[in-house]
Parts: structure tokens; sequence; C-alpha cells
């Protein structure tokens, strides 16, 4: 797959320059989805635009096509927003991070000579005292390293950790097999929602013969708050299976146990079936 | 909450048949899915379309409607992609003829409705910018400090220090990427 290397042609793309020019939007719009490496490079001139954009940098024409193009999806709104909020961060509290080491900084050397005054008068000591001070400092210089490290570990785990995070995939899945009648005693199964989660696959087998709609509710296990309903059509495989098979936003649900209970539309006669579930939030 | 096709007519059974052409196994099929919708909206968030998540589900519709025609397909990808191209023309020249949605007005202004939102907002950033690794924190700190000229000169010995404009714009998209993953998992916490 071509890569980009035009940067100026990807900032006129995201402005929405390229829309009439068929051709080269085409080769833009397939350079950025087939090539993952241009995922970083795309995201920072989308960067560079918002920061232009506060800033009040732009020319006018940019303006109005950030105004009227760029930032209309609401992604986009969201990173304009939390740049104001970095921005504002540091303008109001600019001397938080004023301690923070620069790259280039060099440690002033040791005034080694004041030490020689000291061993001047205590001649007899000098070997003694200087060899006790080389291995010291020897000490000292490998312990430090290996402080700076660790230190340096524990920044690369903590960005890793972060990189993890991103990686999660919004979605998580929840196979429900045995409903409460059959499956008493067993434990329930469980769906881990973490901060990235953003909806549950749910996948139902249906027991029995099924034919018809049926209606799905999304409540606390006791019964006592109804999250979602719907009324839902079956999978039916070749050999006769039955299976539910839908997605619910995981936004609104707690640690605790929940329950889809599921009912024949046109069997009123059939009962409820109560699927059970625990979800568990991640910190 | 919103059933899947609640809006749109995609049936749970249409849903179903998308996941089996995409893989006959129910956790290759979820993972592609995953991936394809991510990539896609992605692409109508690029062409700067007010609704992506919706877009990508007209293009789910479509494609189901065209399973049973399309036959085998090398690259379930590249063809929702195909499909994905034309739903967005078809709402370019919708929001030709509209008006343009109403964006927040004075948006360059940090108008924040909600004082306690704001304020928790402030804190997590602080609270995940001491969770950044050092380097990071160095560097997200010096890029915003200064005025006019001095501020330039900031970012170019930053830039010269990482190997260029380019890497420095690639790392400091990357820091605020961590910083708002961090904050809105900080906020949710809070709101929870």
């Amino acid at each position: 797959m071509k890569n980009i290397t035009d940067l100026n042609l990807v900032r006129q793309y995201l402005l929405g320059r390229l829309d009439e020019q068929a051709d080269l939007e085409d080769n833009v719009s397939d350079g950025i989805l087939f090539n993952d490496e241009m995922t970083d490079i795309v995201d920072s001139i989308e960067d560079e635009i918002i920061e232009e954009y506060l800033e009040g940098s732009l020319s006018s024409v940019d303006r109005e096509a950030v105004d009227k193009y760029f930032l209309q999806p609401p992604e986009r709104q969201e990173k304009l927003r939390f740049a104001k909020l970095l921005k504002h961060h540091f303008e109001t509290k600019p001397s938080r991070y004023s301690g923070t080491k620069h790259e280039n900084f060099v440690r002033p050397p040791v005034p080694w000579l004041s030490h020689f005054r000291t061993y001047g008068q205590f001649a007899a000591l000098v070997l003694l005292i200087f060899s006790t001070l080389i291995y010291v400092n020897g000490v000292r210089r490998s312990h430090a390293r290996l402080q700076g490290e660790l230190a340096q570990e524990r920044g690369r785990s903590a960005s890793l950790l972060k990189q993890t995070e991103l990686l999660r995939p919004p979605m998580v899945s929840l196979t429900l097999i045995a409903d409460r009648s059959r499956g008493a005693g067993t434990q329930i199964p469980q769906v881990e929602i973490k901060s990235s989660t953003r909806r549950i696959i749910v996948d139902i087998a249906l027991q029995g013969r099924a034919s018809g709609s049926y209606d799905v509710r999304l409540e606390t296990k006791g019964g006592e708050r109804l999250l979602w309903s719907a009324r839902l059509l079956p999978l039916i495989s070749t050999t006769g299976d039955a299976r539910l098979v839908f997605d619910v936003p995981a936004r609104g649900i707690e640690s605790d146990v929940y329950s889809f209970v599921v009912s024949s539309a046109s069997r009123a006669t059939e009962g409820l079936r109560h699927y059970d579930f625990q979800a568990k939030l991640a910190k | 909450m919103v059933q899947r096709g609640a809006r749109r007519a995609l049936t749970a059974e249409g849903f179903g048949k998308f996941l089996r052409w995409l893989s006959e196994n129910d956790e290759l099929a979820v993972r592609e899915y995953q991936s394809i919708r991510m990539k896609l909206v992605r692409y109508f968030i690029h062409k700067g379309c007010s609704d992506p998540d919706d877009l990508f589900d007209k293009t789910v519709d479509v494609v189901v409607g065209k399973i049973d025609t399309c036959g085998e397909c090398p690259s379930p990808l590249a063809y929702c992609y195909g499909v994905a191209k034309n739903i967005w023309r078809q709402d370019l020249r919708e929001r030709k003829s509209a008006p343009p949605a109403a964006l927040e007005e004075h948006m360059a202004l940090p108008v924040y409705p909600d004082p306690q939102f704001h304020e928790q907002e402030l804190k997590c950033l602080e609270h995940c910018m001491d969770q950044l690794a050092p380097g990071d924190r160095d560097i997200v700190a010096r890029y915003h400090q200064g005025q006019g000229h001095e501020k330039i000169e900031t970012r170019r010995r930053l830039a010269d220090g990482l190997g260029g404009v380019n890497a420095l714009r690639i790392r400091m998209c990357r820091i605020r990427k961590d910083l708002r993953v961090c904050v809105a998992a900080c906020v949710d916490q809070w709101a929870n």
C-alpha cells in the first residue's frame, strides 16, 4: 500500500479540500485506511489543526473549513474541548511543572580541588581516603544509575499500560446458555466492563423450538430496575438451534448481577426465562 | 439504550448474518467486526461527517442487503469500504443541500456549562499528568511553556532533541491521547 509523504496533502484532505477531486481523494483515503502507519501521522495533523484553531493562527479560509467541515464530528469537538482544557491548565498553573528537569541538563562537576586541600593536611591518610572515596563514589554512581534505570522502566511500564488501555476493544462478548432454572447452583457467567468498553455483544442460546419474535429485557436480578428492552427475531441455524444475538451499550451498567428476561412475544404461555450474569467494572 | 438496528432497521438477524459473513468463528467474526467498525468510523470522521456511527450502521445495512448476491469476498474490509465511500458521497450531497449542523457558539472560548464538572476534569488532568512517564510529563510541560517567541524557541529545542518537528508532533499527539483516555476514565469514575 502506498505511503503518503506529502503532509500538506493530508492536511488539505482533513479540511475537506479534496472532496471534489475524486482520484486524489481516493488515493489519500485508501492510503490512510489501509496503512496503519498513517494513523499517528493523521492524528498529529488533526491535533496541529486544532492547536492552530485555538491559538487563532489559522487563515480565515482554513478557519471556515474547520468550522464548517473539520469540527462536524463529535469526536473532533471533544478533541477541541480537551485541547482547551489542557491549554487552560498550563496557563493557570505554569509553575506546577517548572521543576521538571530539562533533557540537556548537565550537572556541574564537583570541585575536587577542595578535597585535595584536605588531603594535604592529612598526608598520611591520603591514599586510604582517596581509595575509599573512589570506592564510595563508584557505589553511589552505580546506585544512581540503577535508580535511573528503574525510574525509566517504571515510566515505560506506565506508558505500556496506557497503550494497552487504548488497544482494548470497545466491545466485550457475553454468551448465555443456561437460564436461571437450568443454571441453579452453577456459577453465573461474568462480563468484565473496562473504562474502554462501549458495548456488550450478547448471544443467548434459546431452548426448545423457536419461532416468532422474542421480548428481551435487561434488568437488575431482582427486577427492581429496567435498563433496556427490545423485541428481537432469533437466528435459527440449519440444525434448528436458535439464538438471540444483539448488542447493548455498557454505559449505566455497574458491578452487580443482572438478568436478561426473555419471553416469546407470540406464546405468552411459555413464561419468562431469566439469563443471569455478573457484571464487574474493572478498576 | 438502543437495540442494534432500532433506529435503522438492522435486525438482530441482519447483524448475525453480517457476523457470519465475516467469519464462521464467533470470536474471529467479532474481532473482524470491531476492526472494520473502528476503521470506517475513523474514515467518516476524517470526512467531516457529523454522525460517523450512524453512517457506519448504514454501511452495514447496505452490506447485509448484498451478502447473498456478492458471493465470496476476499476482503470484507475492502468491500465495506467501497460501500462506505458511496454512503459518504450520499451524505455529502445531503450536507450540501442542507444548512450545516450548529456547532457550539464561540468554540474557541473555554466555556464550561457545568463548573463542577470542569473543576473535576481539571483535578483529573492534574492526576493524569502525575501518572505520565517523567519524560512525557517534561515534554508536555515544556511544550506549553512560555508565550510568543519564547514558546517557539522552546518547541524548536524540543523538536531538535526528539529528532525533528514531525517526531515532536507525533510524540505530543500520543501524550495527548494518553491524557484524554486517562481523564475520561477518571471523570467516569467520579461520575459513577
